[in-house]
């Protein structure tokens, strides 16, 4: 019992982590910050579950085309919405509203598709267990080292990505200085399209991960969208890593942290789950406005540093 | 007999009322002062639980009846409710005090609410200040949903009407002209706020918000306290939503958490403020007319629009895609709404015209000599 809650607590945390760090990502280049990673991640559930029950292979196989589809819908965004009004250098408020727009027809477009799942393959489309199509690994639930494979690579590509290649540099540089970052020939759309691609793709395949512990409907992104906020702005929206720590926190807090609390307060403190995540979030925004990583300057390389040293001295 | 034609629109109109003061708070805080208020579902939340939780239990006390723990129990509610309901068809100044007792608290109750989220929301800024404010939303959404002595939990509450002495009256449209009176009542009080907001947006006090708005340095720059401009605006558009939260509850006749959803109560009247124009409180009706009138006939006629253009699936979810739509070509195309913000005039037409008149002719006069 103890056992699979560690389980369930894990995999959530990892689902919540994929969806921060692709909001985060998305929100230092772009500066929008995204609803629409709600209804995206649910398309991750259904692009699953259409898949198992319909073709009905192993369910892993599907992660590949969620991210795919993911990326296609974070492409789409940009393209039709968010580029345009980047170009017109459109206020925060506005960038957040347009992808609240893209987030209801994304909903909309769910609601839809378990329609005509319903209608043309007769399947309960409306309240899905995709525990049911899970497997055992030996003593271990599938779904877990799925979760933990897919969010340590997530995390070495993004190291790799950020600190090994130019795209990184460039976004890295954009999210400091957007301007300046354009004035030294680094294409600024092609750094926005790659963050909404990768976010985009993060969030679906995140809903996929997180659908194998909560409970599948059309607004399973609408209820995790809070968490997924309180996981990024936890973290610090400034930081990409900052969101993956902020999830794992957040994830960990709601599942492990509702239930050990239940030991000590007795066992109605396990429907407040939510409730606990967002008292986690609103303390630790009051003791770090920015939250928890943001607050750190990244560290200049040992390059750099010998150079000020040594301008600092006069030499050069 | 009632025409249903005339039942819609009654809704619609008492759709409207409710909305239009709820999108016109949110336009005062984010039209006028720039805060991403993203958890204006907060504010119509307790407003309405001061109606459902407080105000009718005042009433309980005051009749002897039970108003503790097992007011709200689901057991017990409908049995007190029907009671309280029973006297008050009989007494027109109890209800009367009733209803005023509840609008008075809930502006109460909602300006401290929005003083109180402005406290630790204060220090954030943007993106983080909106989304703390969607989540204080989400977390007493939670905790009336499970804690039952507050509202009744999953089931909710029954609300006493106070407009139960027409009912008594009319017989069997009793119902029908309890409605129309609601409805005017509720209209005339959002028509009240839809002045009073563009009175106020008028007044020294809209323009130091709309200088927050506009450029905050420039704003502290000339002696402006930042944090007191964004706590009074958000003290003042959580009672107006409050308000708003009241009156619903009292037109509805329960009260349920599980009703306030963000969806609902924040994002529709967003979507709203976005297609009206933001910033602009006439182009706030004319967006909550237009698209609440748009929403709740495609809700009304969708069989009829299954079976006329053979759809496979339940065209509420159309309802979606419109609004969705409708905010994107809004946003890329109207940036500014369907009519966009005017400069404010402080001073009436006909007076700055007198004034120029005079100063012209005292221009003639000096040409003259």
């Amino acid at each position: 019992m103890v056992y699979a809650l560690f389980e369930d607590a894990i995999i959530y945390a990892c689902s919540l982590s994929l969806m921060a760090s692709g909001i985060n990502l998305i929100y230092i280049t772009t500066k929008t910050f995204n609803f629409s990673h709600a209804s995206i991640s649910t398309w991750g559930l259904y692009i699953i579950f259409s898949g198992v029950a319909i073709v009905g292979v192993n369910l892993y196989y599907f992660f590949p085309i969620a991210f795919l589809i993911g990326a296609l819908l974070g492409l789409i965004c940009y393209l039709g919405i968010n580029g345009p009004l980047l170009k017109r250098q459109a206020n925060y408020i506005t960038l957040m509203i347009s992808t609240l727009g893209y987030e209801f027809i994304l909903l909309s477009g769910i609601q839809i598709y378990a329609d005509f799942l319903t209608y043309t393959f007769k399947l309960y489309s409306r309240l899905i267990n995709m525990r049911l199509y899970d497997f055992m690994i030996g003593d271990i639930r599938a779904a877990t080292i799925a979760a933990l494979t897919w969010t340590i690579a997530t995390i070495i590509a993004f190291y790799i990505l950020l600190y090994k290649t130019d795209l990184g540099i460039a976004i890295r540089a954009i999210s400091e200085n957007p301007s300046l970052t354009a004035l030294c020939g680094v294409r600024p759309d092609k750094v926005y399209l790659t963050a909404w691609m990768i976010g985009g793709g993060l969030a679906c395949s995140g809903g996929a991960i997180a659908s194998l512990v909560v409970t599948g409907t059309p607004v399973m992104g609408w209820i995790l969208l809070i968490s997924m906020f309180a996981a990024s702005i936890l973290g610090g929206i400034n930081s990409i890593f900052g969101g993956i720590l902020g999830g794992i926190i957040i994830g960990l807090a709601e599942f492990l942290g509702s239930y050990s609390l239940s030991f000590l307060l007795g066992p109605w403190i396990i429907q407040y789950k939510p409730v606990i995540s967002l008292i986690v979030m609103t303390i630790t925004l009051m003791m770090f406005p920015i939250g928890l990583v943001g607050l750190k300057r990244p560290r200049l390389p040992k390059k750099v540093k010998g150079l000020t040293a040594l301008s600092r001295s006069g030499e050069v | 007999m009632i025409p249903p034609a005339l039942n819609l629109a009654l809704s619609i109109l008492a759709e409207f009322a409710i909305f239009l003061i709820v999108t016109l708070s949110l336009n005062l805080e984010v039209g006028r002062t720039g805060i991403a208020q993203f958890g204006r579902v907060l504010a119509v939340m307790v407003g309405a639980f001061t109606v459902g939780g407080l105000a009718s239990r005042l009433l309980a006390l005051m009749l002897g009846l039970p108003a503790g723990a097992e007011y709200t129990d689901p057991l017990y509610n409908s049995f007190i409710v029907d009671k309280i309901n029973a006297i008050l068809s009989e007494n027109i100044g109890l209800g009367l005090g009733y209803f005023v007792l509840s609008l008075i608290l809930a502006l109460i109750f909602g300006a401290l609410i929005g003083w109180l989220t402005s406290r630790p929301a204060i220090r954030l800024k943007e993106a983080y200040l909106g989304i703390s404010l969607l989540a204080y939303g989400d977390l007493l959404m939670w905790i009336t949903y499970n804690y039952q002595p507050i509202i009744g939990g999953t089931i909710g509450v029954g609300v006493p009407d106070p407009f139960r002495m027409i009912q008594a009256i009319g017989g069997p449209m009793g119902g029908f002209y309890r409605n129309i009176t609601v409805v005017f009542v509720m209209l005339t009080i959002s028509l009240l706020i839809y002045f009073l907001i563009e009175k106020l947006t008028r007044s020294p006090f809209g323009r130091t918000l709309i200088m927050h708005r506009d450029n905050e340095i420039a704003a502290s720059a000339y002696g402006l306290d930042l944090i007191k401009t964004r706590t009074r605006s958000l003290v003042l558009g959580s009672a107006f939503a409050a308000l708003a939260g009241a009156l619903y509850v009292l037109y509805v006749g329960s009260c349920s958490p599980a009703a306030y959803s963000k969806l609902t109560w924040t994002f529709w009247p967003w979507a709203y403020m976005m297609l009206g124009g933001v910033g602009n409180n006439l182009g706030v009706l004319v967006g909550v007319g237009s698209f609440l009138t748009v929403r709740i006939l495609l809700v009304q006629y969708r069989f009829e629009l299954v079976t006329f253009l053979h759809l496979p699936f339940d065209p509420l979810w159309l309802e979606y895609t419109i609004i969705g739509v409708a905010i994107i070509l809004i946003v890329l195309f109207r940036p500014f709404g369907l009519i966009p913000e005017k400069p404010v005039s402080t001073l009436q037409k006909d007076k700055i015209n007198r004034i120029l008149k005079s100063i012209e002719e005292n221009k003639m006069k000096n040409d003259a000599n």
